[in-house]
């Protein structure tokens, strides 16, 4: 009997202490503890802190549907006093979002409803989407904010632009990203010789650095089938074929040759060539290296394409200049007799595989080329990559990490891939892109942004419908044959190299506009000079003038404007002495390097333009530096009175 | 005093009429007892001293059922935090671990008292084969208990989907594409019927639930009580 009572006393006892065991590791949470310590470190500090009430906290995003619990540790975000603090206590940086409309894990990611470190940071069992690490977290802006320009996130819009660049899309599927213009490859045997098609289909970026082509690791042998099916394609785009170089113009001497070499010298100067092109890495960005083209192109392609561009190569963004003839000659000429790579050394000879084309063919799909180039009017191919619009919901094992030892997340397997894309398996497809740790980690914080995450539209900022303007008639035959977009943005279209023309006659007089097509100029010293001469014809340029005068104006800048004369010397004073305006301005060939030089501006802009300037600078261009002086009416007729009678 | 006082609590008009019997101080008082007690009166009036022997049945019946109140106590108490639907469910199962007081523990007990419940019935089934206890005149107490068994294993599957997490949705898909493999064009029926559609879903996830803790529990404690009753009357424990 004894011994069953004791036995009965042990196991309540036991018992008790198994129920006991519960409510009190439940009173011992983790976040009790970060709690008390918060409290007692805001007590020390000198400014005035409320303390935190002991509990569990939480932000409930309603219109994300997700519940964070992360305040209840990370207690002093709001805390201006705790932002040197240590963490969990330390306050927020300033963002452009409340975090408490919008909670913490829809930008930082982890598991926001849990009550521990280790769980809401996630990198726990089952949990797929730990927290992100602080290079990529501007991968969250990209959930929202599907422009292509994020001001606020320039890795993201980085990442991006590097995406359109490459032409990503090429092979994947995204979303938000346009074509980019490829240059097509029909014509392309009678346009390049084969040594430097192998050497290039080997390695592009050895012969052009900034070659958006990337690096396929084609075999020798692979690069010798390509470029032998490649070299068939001899006519190119509409059936169009190669004019012989006038005869009487092939320059028999050579004091003859020597003269038309000197003359291309000199139109190749004035045509600003390397505005666009740069000449072995230095000059523009916008095409192509000629430092060793005369070593990939031949003369008699030369001579056509600078001729018409478009009629060789259909959609390019090189302007046809107005080169006579003989001018023509001679600026292939030149480029023939200077930009040769005396390196290059002629490939052994090798009798083709006899089956050269099926198997040049069959590299030529497995590779996907026709992703990006138009070639015989060959269909994109199927060989596609993965589909990329929900690559940031990526689960981690439906990823292959190879053999290579690197954290297993998904930023870092993106990062790995884009630095090196045959990393993780060397029969892989993808080609190299060369891209440096900044790029690859801004395009892999570009791709995490796409996921299927139920965000209501209205909190989505969606790109701007791009624009439909399209200038018809003689102006818009102009503006193709020139290319302008490919520098100028009118209407919202085309890129930005140059100056938006979207109000050009409102600003400047036409007669200025005229005289500018005829030598062009920087307006401000500190920038090169860019824009080409293209040898426009009078008639040309009275068209663009006259259409300009009539479409590229915005009336209302010109109405009500008094230009006083009497008031010219008191603009002086308060452009001299007032204002200061000569700290970035030039004026009588003296002042400041920042703003444009004013000194003829009298014949060169509008006064209702710099009336308007004068009164709010961002309000025509948002971009501009010049600050707004509040200047009175009096005072901005007055300044303008003073700038037009600079003639 | 204190006998006094006793007595008078005894002869109380509020006493005789819960207990009309006096106290079990005679053979006659010990059966009525027995016989007048609504918790008491599935016992049989004598017990055999063998049959009460801790080693002869392990207790397994008994532990059985305590299991089964731990389950259904507990039980209760979840229902409180948890919403069969699909957007809620794994997340109120989660915010059991991060947010309700003891609610790892409640989660845990109902876990484990799950586990070990299957475990003993199974347990108790192999004890009464050993023993021989299904032989006549018990055949049909051991139907019954084959049938609790089934009861058994239905609840541990039903519940099984009710954390709605990956190993619960391919749970319940592997076991209804074996109901499939029923002959007689059967499997396809029976298996829309349990999932109330062609996949795991919002409705299978309703129908498990109103199964684990409503149908299969009530025909559980309706057999159970046969069960007890016929044990009882056949002079077991």
């Amino acid at each position: 009997m004894n011994t069953g009572r004791t036995y009965f006393a042990i196991w309540s006892v036991a018992l008790l202490v198994v129920l006991a065991i519960s409510p009190l590791k439940d009173f011992f949470r983790e976040w009790r503890w970060y709690q008390y310590e918060y409290n007692s470190l805001t007590s020390e500090l000198p400014q005035r802190i409320k303390p935190a009430d002991i509990g569990i906290k939480q932000i409930w995003a309603r219109q994300l549907d997700r519940v964070d619990r992360c305040v209840t540790c990370h207690l002093g975000l709001k805390e201006k006093a705790l932002s040197e603090s240590r963490q969990p206590f330390r306050a927020h940086p300033q963002i452009h979002h409340e975090y408490e409309e919008f909670g913490c894990t829809i930008c930082h990611e982890g598991q926001g409803p849990a009550t521990t470190f280790e769980e809401s940071v996630g990198r726990v069992e089952y949990w797929d989407k730990p927290i992100f690490p602080k290079d990529y977290m501007e991968a969250s802006c990209g959930r929202c904010h599907k422009e292509p320009n994020v001001p606020q996130a320039p890795i993201l819009t980085m990442g991006r632009k590097i995406i359109e660049e490459s032409n990503c899309i090429g092979c994947h599927k995204l979303e938000g990203f346009d074509r980019q213009w490829v240059p097509s490859l029909d014509g392309i045997g009678s346009k390049v010789n084969r040594n430097w098609l192998v050497r290039w289909l080997k390695n592009p970026k050895s012969y052009f650095a900034k070659t958006r082509m990337p690096n396929f690791f084609l075999s020798d042998e692979e690069a010798h089938l390509l470029a032998d099916f490649l070299m068939t394609f001899t006519s190119f785009p509409s059936n169009a074929h190669l004019e012989p170089i006038p005869e009487h113009l092939g320059a028999v001497s050579t004091s003859a040759r020597d003269k038309l070499v000197e003359l291309g010298s000199t139109r190749f100067r004035e045509a600003r060539c390397i505005s666009c092109h740069p000449i072995n890495g230095k000059g523009g960005y916008v095409a192509t290296d000629l430092g060793k083209v005369a070593s990939k192109v031949s003369p008699q392609w030369l001579y056509n394409y600078l001729k018409s561009p478009k009629r060789l190569q259909p959609g390019v963004e090189m302007p046809r200049y107005r080169l006579k003839e003989n001018e023509l000659v001679a600026v292939a000429a030149y480029i023939g007799s200077e930009f040769v790579d005396y390196e290059m050394e002629e490939l052994p000879a090798q009798t083709p595989d006899p089956a050269y084309y099926e198997k040049g063919l069959a590299l030529y799909k497995k590779y996907n080329c026709s992703g990006c180039h138009e070639l015989g009017g060959m269909k994109k191919a199927e060989e596609m990559g993965p589909d990329l619009t929900t690559v940031g919901d990526k689960k981690l094992y439906e990823i292959d990490f190879g053999n290579v030892s690197i954290e297993h997340t998904l930023p870092l397997y993106l990062f790995t891939k884009l630095k090196d894309p045959r990393a993780f398996l060397a029969s892989m497809k993808m080609p190299k892109y060369e891209f440096t740790d900044e790029e690859s980690r801004a395009v892999a914080v570009a791709l995490l942004g796409n996921t299927r995450d139920a965000i209501p539209v209205e909190l989505k900022v969606f790109p701007k419908p791009p624009s439909t303007y399209s200038p018809q008639g003689e102006f818009g035959k102009l503006v193709d044959d020139l290319a302008c977009f490919g520098c100028h943005t009118m209407f919202g279209r085309g890129r930005l190299v140059g100056t938006d023309l979207t109000r050009e006659s409102s600003q400047a007089q036409s007669e200025w506009i005229k005289t500018y097509f005829k030598i062009p100029y920087s307006l401000r010293p500190i920038l090169t000079e860019r824009m080409p001469n293209l040898f426009l014809a009078e008639s040309e340029i009275q068209v663009i003038v006259d259409y300009m005068e009539r479409v590229f104006i915005v009336d209302s800048l010109a109405q009500g404007i008094h230009i006083v004369q009497t008031k010219v010397s008191e603009g002086r004073n308060l452009f001299f002495e007032k204002y200061g305006c000569q700290a970035c301005h030039q004026v009588y060939l003296k002042g400041g390097y920042v703003g444009p030089a004013l000194d003829k501006v009298g014949s060169r802009l509008k006064p209702g333009w710099i009336i308007h300037w004068l009164k709010n600078p961002q309000a025509l261009n948002p971009e501009s530096i010049e600050p707004n002086n509040n200047m009175t009416i009096a005072e901005v007729e007055a300044i303008t009175a003073f700038l037009m009678s600079l003639k | 005093m204190i006998k006094r006082m006793f007595e008078r609590l005894f002869q109380s008009q509020v006493w005789r009429s819960m207990f009309r019997h006096g106290l079990p101080e005679s053979n006659r008082t010990r059966a009525e007892t027995v016989f007048y007690n609504f918790f008491l009166h599935v016992h049989p009036t004598k017990v055999r001293k063998r049959s009460i022997r801790f080693t002869y049945t392990w207790g397994l019946g008994g532990l059985s059922l305590g299991l089964f109140i731990v389950l259904t106590a507990t039980g209760a108490l979840l229902m409180l935090y948890y919403r069969p639907s699909v957007p809620q469910a794994y997340w109120d199962m989660k915010d059991l671990q991060f947010v309700v007081s003891s609610g790892q523990y409640l989660r845990n007990m109902h876990r484990w008292a799950a586990h070990a419940m299957v475990a003993v019935v199974f347990l108790h089934m192999l004890r009464v084969f050993y023993t021989g206890s299904y032989r006549s005149p018990k055949e049909f107490n051991w139907v019954i208990g084959v049938f609790l068994l089934v009861m058994t294993i239905l609840l541990s599957y039903t519940g099984y989907l009710l954390p709605w997490d990956q190993l619960s949705f391919w749970g319940i898909s592997v076991g209804t594409n074996m109901v499939r493999a029923v002959p007689f064009g059967m499997g396809e029926t029976i298996s829309f019927l349990l999932l109330g559609g062609n996949v795991v879903g919002e409705n299978a996830l309703i129908r498990f639930y109103v199964l684990h803790c409503f149908i299969v529990p009530v025909a559980a404690v309706i057999l159970m009580g046969i069960h007890f009753w016929r044990v009882r009357k056949d002079g077991g424990v």
